[in-house]
């Protein structure tokens, strides 16, 4: 198409720009249709329960989400390669007893014991990066491994219990406010603008984007996709491990079946928010309306008093909705 | 020839026991008494009471051979095999699952060997010989009994419950909703489960306290953790309200002290296993049991929560070593849960 060419060729030109346009469209759709069932969830809780549209409430799920959205952010990095992190739940659980056993016995040593937590989710993260990347085990089998691991681990730190009697100052890391907002909610959503813009605008998110989406033209691009995929695992750790510290300070204890089963909610949000699980396709923009939805359908079901077991069933069906109309949307734009 | 001596030592233990009053063997004697031990997990309740067992075997005389299931219910069925070929003198179950372990069960019948469950019962019971458990609907009715107590009889409650359809969670709720029938003038707003976990709770009160406003009175905790959330979501409100729960865990009895909660109802799994350990001494020694003893969860109150917590957490040490002579008195008296 580097020649203007006859006016044949131009029509097709235009054709094809139209159908560029129809895609875009679709996709802009696709995206936004998330927004639109968001607000109409809102609008029903509102128009529900008076307690539901206030600052309070607002609060209440923000932070509700913040450990929720850490993962949701590895997790999208981890999915737009193709790959898949089941292993988050349990390194959050690694972490927060790790942290949790330092600080009951090193009482003075509160930024150690951070530290510590957030390290030990790093490493989990790269030893899932190298498995995958130079073993060539796949992420599923691999992140299943580190979710046993991890889990066992999380166990045996505590002796099989969990750790009691933590200094009230560690929960000050989540539960200091500014603006009337605890902490993890700004942790949150500077985790969510930083890793979106690397994710939209620098060359290393597109890299990321390449290796999903076409590994081998990636390579011949002169991506060095081993590389690649190390990082977006300590990536996905290392937000699981301050997921954890952040978890373990807000209720002030080390439980060592903290996080277990949030790989799914956190996957569920990438998926409602539209990515790809094959890879290369999929927007941390998506993913934190995947989150918030999720969310606000929790916090707006309890609200209106909806048991528990009805939740999960109202979550699994949105699940499968939200996969259906996003490969019904991908058909017809590749059509 | 062994297995006679071995009776004639139960017999010279037996009267010792007879003469002295207390459940200590002669320490002179040869062969240690083998008692096997499966447990479900190691939970810090089982942590708690690996700790009395082996306080209580120590004294008595007793080598404890000690498994856990890992919560694994085909492991447990292999555990008590295992314990079977090994011929031990009893077996203690502290079950994963109700509804499990009875052929193993026959077979170690079959064995003589005899079989006792502790902290939850089994299913198919005509193979035990005798069982220690603790009263959750006594604990769920105790833990409303204060809190009604704490509002006059009036006013609004919610319940977390632990998770649904475990044994532990209908008796309790089974509790709560008798007393609840007591106190026409106090309603139940919501109850829903936040399955025993402190994150899962403060999220919950959090929404409900959304949904409610200012109308709930105080919150029912089926279990200690998840009261502790409940504290952290009424913290992060800026309220204060009551807040009472169950097991008095380490954390929870700090929060009776602190005044965050109202109360909780103590199950100390230091008394209650190596309560179960002295009922299968007194069997292998050929001794008679009843067939059940239950463990009554003591209330912790703010003014008995100081004696608690030394003997649970601070001065455990010294518990421990005052707890054989506890239960040998405990077995006599029959309340199993005192601990003085």
């Amino acid at each position: 198409m580097s020649k203007h060419g006859t006016s044949a060729l131009g029509n097709l030109e235009e054709a094809e720009k139209a159908s560029w346009n129809k895609e875009r469209i679709a996709n802009l759709l696709v995206r936004n249709s998330m927004v639109f069932v968001l607000l109409i969830v809102i609008g029903y809780f509102s128009s529900k329960n008076d307690g539901f549209l206030t600052l309070p409430n607002l609060r209440t799920i923000l932070i509700a989400s913040a450990p929720f959205a850490l993962i949701t952010l590895g997790q999208t990095v981890v999915i737009l390669t193709g790959g898949i992190d089941l292993s988050v739940g349990s390194v959050i659980a690694l972490a927060t007893m790790t942290s949790a056993k330092f600080v009951v016995t090193h009482p003075d040593q509160f930024w150690a014991a951070i530290a510590l937590g957030i390290f030990v989710g790093l490493l989990a993260g790269i030893i899932n990066g190298v498995v995958i990347a130079y073993l060539n085990v796949t992420p599923f089998v691999t992140t299943l491994g580190m979710l046993t691991i991890a889990s066992g681990l999380a166990y045996a730190i505590g002796n099989g219990a969990p750790i009691n009697g933590l200094p009230e100052r560690w929960g000050t890391i989540a539960n200091s406010k500014f603006l009337g907002f605890q902490s993890p909610v700004f942790v949150m959503i500077t985790g969510f603008v930083v890793i979106g813009i690397v994710m939209s605008r620098s060359a290393f998110g597109l890299r990321i984007y390449a290796v999903g989406g076409n590994r081998v033209a990636a390579e011949v691009a002169g991506v060095n996709p081993r590389r690649i995929l190390i990082y977006v695992y300590a990536i996905s750790g290392t937000l699981a491990g301050l997921s954890g510290v952040i978890l373990s300070s807000r209720v002030i204890s080390g439980p060592p079946n903290l996080g277990s089963g949030y790989e799914l909610s956190a996957i569920a949000a990438v998926v409602i928010g539209g990515a790809s699980l094959m890879g290369g396709r999929g927007t941390i923009w998506g993913s934190f309306l995947g989150l918030l939805l999720i969310q606000t359908l929790n916090n707006g079901l309890d609200i209106l008093i909806i048991p528990a077991y009805w939740q999960s069933v109202i979550s699994g069906v949105l699940i499968i909705a939200a996969v259906t109309v996003d490969m019904w949307a991908t058909k017809r734009s590749t059509r | 020839m062994l297995r006679t001596k071995g009776k004639a030592i139960a017999v010279i233990a037996a009267t010792a026991i007879a003469v002295t009053g207390a459940v200590i063997a002669p320490a002179t004697a040869a062969a240690k008494i083998k008692i096997g031990v499966t447990v479900y997990d190691m939970s810090s309740f089982i942590t708690q009471g690996k700790e009395g067992m082996q306080a209580f075997a120590d004294k008595n005389n007793i080598q404890l051979v000690w498994t856990s299931a890992g919560g694994d219910v085909a492991t447990q069925a292999s555990q008590v095999e295992q314990l079977i070929n090994q011929k031990v003198k009893g077996i203690i179950i502290v079950p994963v699952q109700a509804d499990s372990l009875a052929p193993q069960v026959k077979a170690a019948k079959a064995a003589k060997i005899p079989v006792f469950a502790v902290n939850t019962t089994l299913k198919d019971s005509s193979g035990l010989t005798s069982s220690v458990l603790p009263d959750d609907v006594a604990a769920g009715a105790q833990e409303m009994e204060q809190m009604a107590k704490q509002l006059g009889g009036k006013g609004n409650i919610v319940i977390l419950q632990g998770p649904l359809g475990s044994s532990p969670e209908l008796n309790r709720t089974a509790g709560i909703t008798k007393v609840l029938a007591k106190y026409p003038d106090i309603k139940v707003l919501a109850k829903d489960t936040a399955n025993w976990k402190r994150d899962e709770a403060t999220n919950k009160i959090k929404d409900w306290l959304s949904s409610f406003g200012n109308t709930i009175n105080g919150i029912v905790a089926e279990n200690d953790d998840m009261g502790l959330g409940a504290v952290q979501a009424l913290k992060e409100a800026n309220k204060k309200l009551p807040v009472v729960g169950i097991d008095g865990i380490q954390d929870g009895l700090a929060a009776v002290a602190d005044g965050d909660f109202i109360g909780s109802s103590l199950q100390h799994g230091r008394v209650e296993l190596a309560t179960g350990l002295a009922v299968a001494l007194m069997v292998a020694q050929g001794k008679s049991v009843k067939p059940t003893y239950t463990y009554v969860m003591p209330p912790i109150t703010p003014a008995n929560v100081a004696q608690y917590t030394k003997n649970v957490v601070t001065d455990k040490a010294a518990f421990l070593k005052r707890l054989p002579a506890v239960i040998a008195k405990n077995l006599k008296s029959g309340d199993i849960a005192n601990e003085n």
